[in-house]
């Protein structure tokens, strides 16, 4: 397989499972926002910060303001990480190989981004236009999911886009998770309620899982333990390493890059860390260390990555 | 036509309280709203309508009316229009019924173990002795805490003075919190922003707040407790709800055949062999929660499950004969109660109730009888009633002569107008009644009512009967500060 094709399978999926978390993350908030909560400190700075801005100024502006936030994360063309920007790229990077991914895909992602491009900067982000638009593009987005699934051939494509969509949703969780520890300080040993964790999970899929499987009251433990290492949970960080590893083993088993050594190292360091973190250790000093290496980590293995298969400029 | 003409053009009832309207002014609460509505017009509404019954329907939300042998799946008629209650008001009708359900608690210890109450003569014995729903069967069972009334929907009125009345105590298994719930979640979809700009309170902690409940009545040396929701099964008409709140709460929903009754223990069986329970909400009435001790032919049950009940190795929620309490006979004395075991005043005042056993009250009820409404105590759901006013000569000489025959399964009450709230019918606005049905949990830590609860509508013009069973529909109730 050419490495421009590698590359642009990895980046499709990537792009695509952006717009899904950023999609699940906006429907999340929309909704609770419009109740007047218990704990009255939800906003849209979560969302923002890992979507958007870490302008601390545009941040106390947009925080509390759903039209302007919406617009931000979903329209703005400014924003390199607005929906319509990665539905943008998605389609590039599908554009560039259509003969390597099949017809139902292609037409699929060149759907998806005709409806986009309709939204414009006039689009009304308001009333129930707005929930409305987020539902029909979030539907597309886990239409993506299945259209592919249910028509690539497993071929070293499929590995890659694999690949591609698992590296975006670990580092998803990681972000979104890592915001929601530093609005507490990251002071973990105050306990707060489910209601405050509540916006996480649902932006990560995970509450009904999370009332289904967790029962003791110690939230910040429970919810912890789900969205980093519960090996069931779809977006927590082990299974997405555990996946990474398992689509990552495929490509290097026929191949013969000198590179591939180092590469299956680092990545089997990163999933061992993981996987063999003690649990209790994370305290809030260890967690934010945690976090912030794994990320690293896991970014430094895509660079890695990219460097060995997809350079080809 | 645009909505500012509909909402000019809506008219109350004179002599009714109406919600929205007092003589023909927007009261406060309702300013916010009323300005959102002018802003659109009737398709918009027609849309919104649409948008909403859709939602109810594409997640199941619905009943099942069989006829034919075909099953038709109907949504419960859901008015799109919220009806708003002041913070103010709220926190008399909070107060109310928390000190209504204490006394109501309290009640229900004493009836089933020492029956002070009655030796008092505060409430007359034959009173409970001849009440169907007194389940000797529970004499004696100690249960955790002292609660019996868990999870309570208490129906509240208003009157045309404006006071909230308490119409009825439902104490066993009260329906439609699933309702109260999302009717919230389809205001957010419809008029997202006239809900954030009247920062109403929140509903949706419900579901976390009856599971805390349930895990703090497992016996306590448990650590990690299992609770389960026992339903009838899919044929029961608030089946979606049992489903709803299973999920909502995260525990296993489970039907009487799930359930073993081993060594005073209950058990559901799984797939990794039997596992214990030690927390049951169960959805099924007491005559059918125990084929040995009630209703033998009863598929529902579970057999041995009151043995197990008896020896404290599982907690019921709502306590089983809990009946007695909300019959609608000894309803009249909970007032009394309020005094007799509070030393307070009632907060909200009952609707006056004549006991037909009591002969100077039977001629004032037969003397007036078409401003009076005849309700037979063991029934629900809006049967076995007979309005005065509405009634026909035949049907009033039935229901004398069934008084005659047994007055204590009827008593009588003035007809009271119940409230108006507008509606989005016909494309007008129209005053429709309304009740109130808020859902309070009480647990070990005292008890917690969600802001808002269940506005029942009586959708037919002029018709004061709310029960969706008698074509009711319902309202998303705003507490606003």
């Amino acid at each position: 397989m050419l490495s421009r094709i590698a590359d642009s399978m990895f980046w499709l999926n990537r792009y695509m499972e952006r717009s899904d978390g950023l999609l699940r993350g906006v429907k999340t908030h929309y909704i609770l926002l419009l109740d007047k909560g218990v704990n009255e400190d939800l906003s849209w700075r979560a969302m923002l910060e890992t979507f958007a801005t870490h302008d601390e100024e545009e941040l106390k502006l947009l925080e509390n303001d759903t039209e302007n936030s919406l617009y931000k994360l979903l329209l703005d063309t400014a924003n390199q990480n607005s929906l319509k920007m990665m539905i943008h790229r998605a389609r590039e990077n599908a554009r560039g190989m259509q003969d390597h991914i099949t017809k139902e895909v292609w037409e699929h992602v060149n759907h998806m981004y005709h409806d986009a491009n309709q939204l414009s900067s006039s689009t009304s982000l308001q009333g129930f236009d707005a929930i409305k638009i987020i539902d029909s593009l979030s539907n597309e987005c886990i239409l993506f999911n299945g259209v592919s699934d249910t028509t690539m051939p497993r071929g070293m494509g499929w590995n890659f886009m694999n690949l591609g969509k698992f590296v975006e949703r670990c580092i998803l969780t990681i972000e979104l998770t890592h915001k929601y520890l530093s609005l507490i300080e990251f002071k973990t040993e105050e306990e707060k309620d489910i209601l405050y964790w509540r916006p996480l999970l649902l932006s990560l899929s995970g509450y009904e899982m999370h009332l289904k499987t967790y029962r003791s009251t110690n939230y910040n433990n429970n919810v912890l333990h789900q969205v980093l290492f519960n090996e069931n949970f779809t977006r927590s960080v082990l299974y997405n390493l555990i996946r990474i590893e398992k689509y990552f083993k495929r490509i290097v088993e026929n191949n013969h890059a000198e590179e591939k050594e180092a590469l299956i190292k680092s990545l089997g360091r990163l999933v061992s860390k993981v996987k063999y973190t003690d649990f209790d250790s994370l305290n809030h000093l260890t967690l934010q260390v945690f976090l912030k290496e794994t990320k690293k980590d896991l970014l430094e293995f895509s660079n890695q990555l990219a460097q060995t298969f997809f350079s080809y400029s | 036509m645009n909505c500012e003409d509909l909402l000019r053009q809506y008219s109350s009832y004179p002599g009714v309280w109406d919600e929205m309207c007092d003589n023909g002014q927007i009261r406060n609460q309702y300013q916010l709203v009323s300005e959102a509505v002018k802003q659109v017009d009737v398709a918009t509404l027609q849309q919104k309508d649409r948008i909403a019954s859709e939602l109810f329907m594409s997640q199941g939300i619905t009943f099942t009316v069989y006829s034919d042998n075909a099953g038709i799946e109907r949504i419960f008629p859901f008015d799109i229009l919220p009806r708003i209650i002041t913070g103010r008001e709220w926190d008399i009708v909070e107060k109310g019924i928390q000190q209504r359900l204490k006394a109501l608690n309290m009640f229900l210890k004493d009836v089933y173990n020492e029956q002070q109450i009655l030796k008092d003569k505060v409430v007359p014995a034959n009173l409970i002795a001849s009440c169907p729903n007194y389940t000797r069967e529970v004499f004696g069972i100690k249960v955790p805490y002292d609660i019996y009334v868990h999870i309570s929907g208490i129906d509240l009125i208003r009157g045309a003075d404006g006071i909230f009345y308490v119409l009825e105590d439902n104490l066993r298994t009260p329906s439609g919190v699933s309702y109260m719930l999302e009717n919230r979640e389809v205001t957010k979809r419809i008029f997202p922003e006239m809900l954030a700009s009247n920062k109403v309170r929140m509903v949706n902690n419900y579901p976390l707040l009856l599971h805390d409940i349930l895990m703090q009545l497992a016996p306590q040396q448990i650590s990690n407790p299992t609770a389960v929701l026992l339903t009838p099964g899919i044929y029961n008409s608030a089946y979606y709800e049992h489903t709803f709140l299973a999920r909502q709460m995260g525990v296993p929903l489970v039907e009487g055949r799930d359930l073993v009754v081993d060594n005073h223990k209950v058990y559901m069986k799984t797939t990794y062999g039997l596992q214990q329970v030690h927390v049951i909400y169960r959805r099924v009435d007491d005559d059918f929660l125990d084929p040995l001790v009630f209703k033998p032919n009863s598929a529902l049950g579970v057999p041995g499950l009151v043995s197990a009940y008896r020896k404290g190795n599982v907690a019921i929620v709502n306590a089983m004969g809990n009946g007695v309490a909300d019959d609608k006979a000894v309803y009249a004395f909970v007032p009394a109660m309020i005094k007799y075991y509070l030393n307070e005043e009632p907060i909200l005042p009952n609707v006056p109730t004549y006991e037909l056993t009591n002969l100077e009250a039977k001629e004032h009820v037969f003397a007036n009888i078409g401003n009076m409404v005849i309700k037979r105590t063991n029934e629900s759901g809006g049967y076995g009633m007979l309005m005065g006013n509405k009634a026909s000569e035949q049907e009033i000489d039935d229901f004398k002569q069934a008084i005659e025959k047994d007055p204590r399964s009827f008593i009588a009450q003035p007809i009271i107008k119940l409230s108006t709230v507008p509606c989005f019918i016909n494309n007008r606005f129209e005053a429709r009644h309304v009740d109130l049905r808020p859902y309070a949990l009480c647990g070990p830590q005292g008890i917690k009512i969600v802001p808002g609860g269940l506005t029942r509508v009586a959708l037919k013009e002029g018709s004061l009967v709310v029960n969706s069973s008698q074509g009711g529909g319902s309202k998303d109730t705003w507490i606003v500060d």
